[in-house]
């Protein structure tokens, strides 16, 4: 079930004098399986390209398909598509309606149509899925805590059971320790239930963390589609962006310039700890 | 879909009108809406169309921008059209199945229709160089007056400018928290009307939540830096009058008294 961008492109008011291109021919395939993280800065069209991956927006030009099919051609099932590629908007916790946080969960299962006990197990297992105490089950989202909140929100979409998972800035506004909950919930849902993730994000050592691939995207158009290494080893053209890589990159640079023997393509702090005890035994 | 409302909208621009005293503007349009149903006849609409067409050039707003908030209107004109056309008792002029249209109906319709998309076109060029926030200020100072009698002109006008300076915040909410339903299966233009009402639950309540939230935070963040409203509360920019603004009136007094005129016309 991948994902593929075709050189799509996307302008914003395209029948007006004043259009605004968010997307410029972006080629990307979504593999099945994958965690990949989505940077780039404010205004560079990451969540208008999240939104072309369940159709919430059809690319101006080029083509998105979903498991070889063309998501913009007539009479694509694009109820199904949304159930497959689940959205997790930012502060999703905003969208929360429902007298109880079970109900609401139940909200995306129940509009795919299926019946009460079918869709009352998925939303079930999908609050288990983010780990929330059953205690809350019943309770109103308002009195939940923010984290609390969020995954209820982020239950909302996996209880659709999802192929892929797309999150925009699922940390953003939490404390630490709510933000490596999540995280941490998101990499177990990757790792057993197979499903593919792409995080939005801001936060380069969460990225660094937890992806495969890093997509970078700068002015409407996909500048890098790489491993994490590889990527943060444009740390010049990352910072000219208005990014950054992660500290530890930093770090082990600033040895190797004061001569020590430092490998540089550490993301995160494990791996840049076993490069410096590496370098310091040499 | 929600960005194509143009109604209330400022277009940026450097022109006289928009340089013009907020409160000539206010008073002007005023004037002009009144003036509109003053005049009677041929004359009154050839000088309102002059006054119009006038004030547009010289605002340099493109035309197109005058008429897209036309379109938001135009049912309602359509239905003023079709009541009057068809409803006025007098001469048959026309007449097909049931439906019969009088010659004075063909009459009044056609004013109506005139008069209210001067109305609104005349009433689009005010808010369309004027931000907000002057527009407050001078409803403000032309209901000054009014504190005499007690009545809270400044907290009026606080609301008013909070009010508009909100209207893009919930729509953005809006198109947001229904882009996170759809995403979650929910459709909103499909069903009967009874379904349709319900399907907008999801989307309502997370609209009032947010619009309580805001409102809560606004009041936090005013109270924070002592806001207090009316006596003693002095301006950044108060509103001064200045040369243009009394040539501005001036015009304005002789537009009204012509459109007066015209009524004794035949």
């Amino acid at each position: 079930m991948s994902l593929i961008f075709n050189h799509v492109s996307f302008m914003y008011d395209a029948d007006t004098n004043l259009p605004s291109a968010a997307l410029q021919d972006i080629n990307l395939t979504i593999e099945d399986g994958g965690f990949y993280g989505l940077i780039g800065h404010t205004g560079s069209g990451k969540s208008t390209l999240v939104q072309h991956m369940n159709g919430l927006l059809k690319p101006t030009h080029g083509q998105v398909l979903f498991d070889g099919q063309d998501i913009s051609e007539k009479g694509y099932d694009l109820k199904s598509l949304r159930s497959k590629v689940g959205l997790v908007f930012q502060y999703p916790e905003h969208q929360l309606f429902e007298a109880t946080v079970f109900d609401d969960v139940c909200f995306g299962p129940k509009n795919m149509g299926l019946t009460k006990s079918e869709y009352e197990l998925r939303a079930f297992s999908a609050l288990e899925a983010v780990g929330l105490p059953h205690d809350y089950f019943y309770s109103s989202p308002f009195d939940l805590s923010g984290g609390q909140k969020r995954r209820v929100a982020i239950a909302g979409v996996l209880a659709m059971k999802p192929s892929i998972l797309v999150l925009d800035e699922p940390t953003a506004g939490l404390d630490p320790r709510g933000r490596d909950e999540i995280l941490d919930q998101i990499k177990k849902l990757h790792d057993e239930e197979h499903i593919s993730i792409v995080l939005v994000s801001h936060s380069m050592e969460d990225v660094a963390n937890y992806v495969d691939k890093i997509l970078v995207m700068n002015k409407g158009k996909l500048i890098y589609n790489d491993v994490p290494s590889e990527v943060f080893r444009h740390v010049e053209e990352l910072e000219a962006m208005g990014l950054a890589a992660p500290q530890v990159t930093y770090i082990t640079k600033a040895l190797r310039e004061s001569g020590l023997d430092v490998d540089t393509s550490a993301t995160t702090i494990k791996e840049a700890a076993d490069a410096i005890a590496a370098a310091l035994r040499r | 879909m929600l960005r194509d409302i143009t109604l209330g909208q400022y277009y940026q621009a450097d022109s006289i009108i928009h340089r013009l005293d907020p409160r000539v503007k206010l008073i002007g349009t005023f004037a002009y809406i009144i003036a509109l149903f003053v005049s009677k006849n041929v004359w009154g609409y050839l000088i309102a169309t002059i006054f119009l067409v006038g004030v547009i050039k010289l605002s340099k707003v493109p035309v197109k921008f005058m008429l897209k908030g036309m379109k938001a209107i135009a049912f309602l004109i359509v239905i003023t059209v079709a009541f009057n056309l068809f409803l006025t008792p007098g001469e048959a002029w026309i007449s097909i199945w049931k439906l019969t249209i009088t010659k004075e109906g063909a009459k009044t319709a056609g004013t109506m229709a005139l008069r209210l998309a001067y109305l609104i076109v005349g009433s689009s060029v005010m808010t369309l160089t004027t931000t907000p926030n002057q527009l407050t200020d001078a409803l403000e100072s032309v209901l000054g007056p009014l504190k005499k009698l007690k009545v809270p002109v400044h907290e009026i006008a606080m609301m008013m400018s909070i009010a508009l300076r909100f209207i893009p915040i919930l729509m953005d909410e809006t198109d947001k928290i229904m882009k996170a339903q759809i995403a979650r299966g929910a459709s909103f233009d499909s069903g009967s009307i009874i379904q349709r009402a319900k399907s907008l639950i999801p989307l309502l309540v997370p609209l009032f939540i947010s619009a309580f939230r805001r409102a809560n935070d606004l009041a936090m963040a005013m109270e924070a830096r002592c806001y207090q409203g009316g006596e003693k509360r002095t301006k950044m920019k108060p509103l001064k009058y200045v040369r243009t603004d009394y040539i501005g009136y001036i015009i304005l007094v002789i537009f009204f008294a012509g459109m007066i005129a015209t009524r004794y016309i035949h």
